[in-house]
């Protein structure tokens, strides 16, 4: 599992490439951090290259999400394929994110 | 002055006191709320006090054997739902039937097959607990359900001979008068093809049996249900803690298990958050557990029967109970007394547990009905009335068999069918033999027809072990018990008189 995150138009930019399973949540949510921080910008979880999320990974999801929303940001998930919207699907979390 | 001096109608003063008594005691239930353990003791006391029955006679009810293996049977059933043999008979047997109709053929044919060699009592007593269980998951009342398998038991019951008692009293007999054995499977053909019509009748009449909701009897509150609960993708409460959901701390049972949709493993914790797709083990009282699945719009999903050491100890116990009786090696009372330390002994159930689940009332009410019987019995009202209806039947040996099975078939539901087996026989007997006909199948008749006994719950202690737990009326059984006497009576005559035509005497 890969993560990089950079800073692209006003908005922080999370790329996630590989598979979020179980195994690799909490190096990805260490990796994920530095979005805790984010003030005063919407952060953009890029998965366009994410094959699987667990549910660890969708709890890591969800606190970024909790997060930005006590500051008064956005998430956005941004380019995820047909097997990861089925499991936001499945879970439910496709109401509780904005997909762009 | 002399009781049998006083004669009316054939009847003498005791035997009208007891007509007049058994018919009151009918009203009194039919059209009153009043408690039927109370209404028969109130029988059992006018019969005492008016001198039809004495002291001994009045309370033989409660040391009658039929009674106290019925109490007995009640412990052993606490031993086997306690570990979970009743829970995996109805997963793993029972299955889940689409509709009513392969419900009930899916529970009477094997209640009947079990009966054919099987103490009736014995799989009654067993199936009770299970159908309960059943017809909560199939989402149909018990109530539907329950007068079914006593039905199923009582026509599987007539199927051999050794499957119950009257069978066996009528062959013996006959045995005893001709010096020829009748066949062990002699009632096979006429009995299954009863319980056919049986089955389709009890189909047919479905609207006729009730849809009580039926009382959650103390040791059903107490037994232990383990079920699924599977979070929907839709659930208002995605993505909140359990706690907030108000799903962690649940009246009646509690969360034992807690699953993702990947099968990661959820802390028990109230602030863990759902999603959907969660999979929720909760163990605790049924009502609870489904109520809880109804009021947060949850999926119930698989029944987790939890087997165990417990579980194979129980269902061990009832199985050596079953052979032991059955083989004739010991009677059913001292086995069923033996099955019920067993359970105790081996922690089965508790001591608590095993007195909660005795019915007491059923019991009271059971008693009272062999006291009944006895005066019945004993005031020879059963025989006058035989030979009262063959005095105006003629010489059509079809119209002799059909009155006398008629006249079986009503007395049967007031006095044991053992009784009515041994009464009958020599009526049915003297009948054939005087209209110049072979007795046999005379006698396969009155086999069937003694143990049709479908209109009132004292008909049968099948009927009293489906009674509570049905949480039925005393009208209830006369309902469609009258429609099926009946159309048994007439199935019974058109079989027998196929599968074995009349022969004139040699």
């Amino acid at each position: 599992m890969n993560v990089t995150i950079q800073e692209q138009d006003g908005n922080m930019v999370a790329i996630l490439v590989g598979s979020l399973d179980t195994a690799a949540a909490a190096e990805t949510e260490k990796a994920l951090s530095p979005l805790n921080d984010v003030e005063g910008k919407n952060i953009i979880l890029d998965c366009t290259d994410l094959t699987y999320i667990s549910s660890a990974g969708l709890r890591i999801f969800l606190a970024i999400l909790q997060n930005a929303q006590e500051k008064g940001g956005h998430v956005y998930i941004k380019g995820i394929n047909d097997s990861v919207r089925a499991i936001f699907n499945i879970t439910g979390f496709s109401h509780i994110f904005e997909f762009i | 002055m002399e009781v049998d001096s006083l004669v009316f109608w054939g009847f003498n003063l005791h035997a009208w006191i007891t007509i007049v008594t058994v018919l009151s005691m009918f009203t009194v239930l039919l059209f009153t709320k009043l408690r039927a353990d109370l209404v028969f003791l109130g029988a059992i006391a006018i019969l005492f006090v008016t001198g039809v029955l004495d002291a001994k006679e009045a309370f033989s009810g409660f040391s009658s054997p039929s009674v106290v293996v019925i109490g007995v049977l009640f412990v052993v059933v606490a031993g086997l739902t306690h570990t979970g043999v009743l829970q995996w008979i109805v997963k793993n047997l029972l299955g889940q039937p689409k509709s009513y109709c392969s419900a009930v053929a899916r529970l009477m044919l094997p209640v009947a097959a079990l009966s054919s060699f099987l103490s009736n009592t014995t799989v009654v007593a067993l199936f009770v607990g299970i159908v309960k269980m059943w017809s909560k998951k199939l989402g149909i009342s018990p109530s539907k359900l329950l007068i079914p398998l006593s039905y199923a038991s009582g026509m599987g019951g007539v199927c051999t001979l050794i499957g119950t008692p009257p069978n066996l009293i009528i062959s013996g007999l006959y045995t005893d008068h001709t010096g020829n054995a009748m066949n062990v499977l002699a009632t096979t053909l006429p009995g299954l093809f009863c319980l056919f019509i049986g089955i389709l009748s009890i189909i047919a009449f479905r609207r006729l049996l009730p849809d009580r909701k039926a009382p959650e009897s103390d040791s059903e509150d107490t037994v232990e249900y383990t079920a699924e609960l599977i979070v929907p993708s839709t659930h208002q409460f995605i993505a909140k803690t359990i706690g907030k959901a108000n799903m962690f701390h649940v009246e009646g049972c509690r969360l034992l298990k807690w699953r993702h949709f990947d099968d990661a493993p959820v802390p028990i914790n109230e602030n863990e958050i759902l999603m959907g797709g969660d999979h929720l083990l909760y163990a605790g009282r049924t009502k609870a557990i489904i109520e809880l699945a109804k009021e947060h719009g949850l999926i119930l999903g698989d029944e987790v029967v939890n087997v165990g050491y417990g579980t194979a100890i129980s269902a061990l116990i009832m199985l050596a109970m079953v052979v032991v009786s059955a083989l004739g090696i010991m009677p059913l009372l001292q086995c069923a007394f033996i099955a019920a330390a067993a359970m105790l002994l081996f922690r089965c159930c508790s001591p608590h547990q095993a007195m909660k689940a005795i019915n007491w009332d059923i019991l009271m009410v059971f008693a009272g009905s062999v006291v009944l019987g006895l005066a019945i019995q004993k005031t020879g009202i059963a025989e006058r009335l035989a030979f009262g209806i063959l005095d105006v039947c003629g010489t059509n040996p079809i119209v002799v068999m059909t009155a006398i099975c008629f006249v079986g078939t009503f007395i049967t539901e007031f006095i044991s069918n053992t009784a009515a087996g041994a009464m009958f026989f020599p009526i049915m007997y003297e009948a054939a033999e005087k209209l110049g006909y072979e007795p046999y199948p005379f006698l396969i008749a009155l086999m069937i027809s003694v143990s049709s006994s479908f209109a009132t719950p004292i008909g049968s202690p099948t009927h009293m072990l489906v009674y509570a737990p049905g949480g039925y009326r005393f009208s209830d059984f006369m309902r469609i018990g009258l429609l099926m006497n009946i159309i048994i009576l007439a199935a019974n005559i058109f079989i027998v008189s196929v599968v074995y035509p009349l022969t004139p005497l040699q």
